[in-house]
């Protein structure tokens, strides 16, 4: 995998999460980030850190996107969400518009 | 409100699937404090919607929840609003149609600062001493007490909620005396005072509000026409206007006016001094009117109903002047014909609504429909198309007249209610590539009718009532892949077993049937999953809204004869059929009532 198709995901705990560019697009705010001609930081390092995502809730989140992205090449297989985790998720996606 | 994302709702849908999964999460205090008052709010919604919400469950919204809908649930008591009461960012509460609400529970709201807008409408149980919480919610801007049990007393308290923008009192004994003392209200700018007690009188004091803009003065005893400088929209159906007052001063154009059932004592004189330049939207169907010169002024209207007016081919000319901009036309069980239709052709170019319906049209008034190229929804019910023409002097060669219906590139809805169309000349609208919604009423349709309808690409909506379909017919039928609902009402030939395999078969399907009734209470007597709950209250409205419509003669709820016991028993029998019955709807699929 080259450098440049990965972003690296940062958690509040500071807990490095390196996914696919393409499966992390799926969230609007961070493809604005890395696509916006602005310059961000985190366009030219490929890092986006998150100060109010836990480890446990931004892993849920790279699994989501991963899943979406098979979901929407047809492959039809349902997403678990635990109970215990909605809210904090549904905050998270809210704040990713994903 | 901005749509949900995909993730948003897929956690909503988890947080909401059982008991249990709500105590998974109901404890995460510090995360529902810092909740967003739109997620808290949609994930409020989807408890209600599950029936998985009770009084102390609230509490966990109450640092979140900005604005709440609880309108129509029939469980919301005292209880309920003793939480919401706590509720500290709470600035709408909607709680219309709630019977259990009464004085005291609204006692719960008594000095909410951050409250602006309540809806208490239908609350029959609210009444003056009701009226005394309110006025202490001081930053109030929009109430609505719409057929309570307040009365004029009560009414003339509100004077002291300063702030009130949107006031309706419709329905409640008004007097003048009471709107009397609502001049403090300077700020109101929507007024709701529909079968109140105001006269005359009382109208005139309405000159003191000096941003009144909307006012509903219909079903009252006012005659004269208020021409109030800031008024936009008036609303005086079934009122006898016999004068117009000039307010002076530079007028505020209207620009909704309904005067539907009004009588006009002297029509003449009721548009004439008016400015009707800028009016986008006028009904005065039902009305007395009998001269519609004044419609050639109102070269911005929109939406004009003329709905049972007297309203005959030689006044379309004065459509026609106004035809620019038309984009909702009603002109059903009007003298109107074919003729008249001719007339307005080509002179609509944004028409998108069409009415017809109970008019004396005929198959020659479709060739001029089909010049009018932006509608969108046609009603041709009642009248007299037949779906082809035979040329005098050729008997044997017949027309297809709905073959018209192909230029209008736009068309979604279409009504051939109670119309002669049989299935050879519903052909041609196999072709109408936008059609979604397709009325048909007929004795006279058969198997055939769906066959040809099977192709059209974008059908969600199929309505064929009292027509005679066979069960074998129906099997046969591929609906296209988009179709969501199919009424077969009055289809008397189809059986239980026939609807049931179809159901089967196309489980996205909602059917509407006589027998559809049996094979719900099997359902519900079968299923013990949590959803079968949801299913009563979904029912009971729908019966709600079946009552309003006229019921045959011969019609006997059979569910008032028999105990639930004995219909169980009865449900089997073939001779249950015999009885048409006007209800009955039941989704296939208990699923869909969990998704929407």
């Amino acid at each position: 995998m080259k450098k440049e198709d990965t972003v690296k995901l940062i958690s509040a705990e500071g807990m490095e999460f390196v996914i696919d560019k393409e499966a992390a697009m799926v969230s609007q705010t961070i493809r604005n980030m890395l696509t916006s001609p602005g310059g961000f930081a985190e366009a030219e390092h490929g890092e986006v850190t998150f100060p109010e995502i836990s480890a446990v809730i931004l892993e849920k989140i790279c699994q989501y996107f991963y899943w979406s992205l098979q979901y929407s090449r047809g492959k039809e297989t349902e997403f678990h969400i635990e109970p215990e985790l909605t809210l904090e998720l549904m905050m998270a996606a809210n704040y990713l518009h994903t | 409100m901005e749509k949900e994302s995909e993730l948003i709702r897929r956690c909503i849908e988890a947080a909401c699937r059982s008991k249990e999964s709500v105590e998974k999460w109901r404890r995460q205090r510090r995360t529902l404090e810092r909740l967003p008052s739109h997620l808290s709010q949609a994930l409020l919604r989807s408890l209600l919607r599950r029936r998985l919400i009770f009084p102390s469950l609230l509490e966990v919204f109450k640092h979140s929840a900005e604005e709440i809908d609880l309108r129509g649930e029939n469980s919301v008591d005292a209880e309920w609003m003793a939480y919401l009461g706590a509720f500290r960012y709470l600035r709408s509460l909607n709680l219309a149609d709630c019977y259990r609400i009464n004085n005291s529970a609204i006692w719960s709201l008594v000095g909410m600062t951050s409250l602006k807008e309540v809806d208490l409408s239908r609350c029959m149980k609210v009444s003056d001493a009701g009226v005394r919480h309110i006025i202490s919610i001081s930053n109030l801007e929009k109430l609505w007490i719409s057929e309570t049990a307040v009365t004029a007393n009560g009414v003339a308290l509100l004077s002291s909620l300063k702030n009130l923008s949107v006031l309706d009192l419709g329905g409640l004994p008004v007097t003048d005396t009471a709107l009397n003392s609502l001049q403090a209200l300077t700020k109101l700018q929507y007024l709701d005072l529909w079968g109140s007690k105001i006269s005359n009188k009382g109208a005139l004091v309405l000159q003191s509000f000096p941003k009144l803009s909307f006012l509903n003065l219909a079903w009252t005893n006012v005659t004269i026409f208020l021409n109030l400088s800031s008024l936009e929209c008036l609303n005086m159906s079934n009122c006898t206007i016999d004068s117009i007052l000039e307010c002076g001063g530079d007028e505020a154009p209207f620009l909704k006016l309904v005067f539907a059932g009004a009588t006009f004592m002297n029509e003449a004189e009721a548009f004439l001094y008016i400015k009707t330049s800028s009016l986008s939207y006028l009904d005065v169907s039902k009305s007395s009117l009998n001269r519609f010169g004044f419609l050639a002024d109102m070269k911005m209207l929109e939406h004009l109903d003329l709905n049972s007016s007297a309203l005959g081919d030689e006044s379309v000319e004065m459509i026609v002047c106004v035809g620019a901009n038309l984009k909702n036309l009603n002109l059903s069980m009007t003298k109107v014909s074919s003729a008249g239709i001719g007339i307005l052709a080509g002179h609509v170019p944004k028409l998108e609504f069409l009415s017809l319906s109970h008019t004396s049209i005929d198959d020659v008034a479709l060739s001029y429909i089909s010049l009018m190229p932006s509608l969108k929804v046609v009603d041709l019910s009642n009248t007299n198309i037949k779906g082809f023409i035979i040329h005098p002097g050729t008997e044997s060669h017949m027309d297809s007249t709905l073959t018209a219906l192909q230029n209008l590139n736009y068309l979604e809805s279409l009504n051939l209610e109670h119309t002669q169309v049989r299935d050879p000349d519903l052909y041609p609208l196999s072709s109408c590539k936008e059609l979604s919604h397709l009325s048909l009423r007929c004795a006279s349709l058969t198997d055939a009718t769906l066959h040809c309808l099977s192709s059209l690409p974008k059908l969600t909506t199929l309505q064929v009532r009292d027509a005679v379909l066979t069960t074998s017919g129906l099997d046969a039928f591929s609906p296209p892949t988009t179709l969501r609902l199919l009424d077969l009402m009055g289809c008397w030939l189809l059986t239980e077993d026939g609807i049931s395999l179809f159901l089967k078969k196309h489980p996205e399907i909602e059917i509407r049937h006589e027998v559809i009734q049996n094979l719900s209470t099997e359902q519900q007597t079968i299923s013990n999953c949590p959803s079968s709950s949801q299913q009563f209250p979904k029912i009971s409205r729908w019966n709600r809204m079946q009552e309003k419509l006229p019921i045959p003669e011969f019609f006997v709820d059979q569910r008032l004869k028999y105990s639930r016991e004995e219909l169980l028993a009865l449900q089997f029998s073939p001779l249950s059929i015999e009885y048409p019955r006007e209800t009955g709807s039941v989704t296939p699929n208990l699923q869909s009532f969990q998704r929407d």
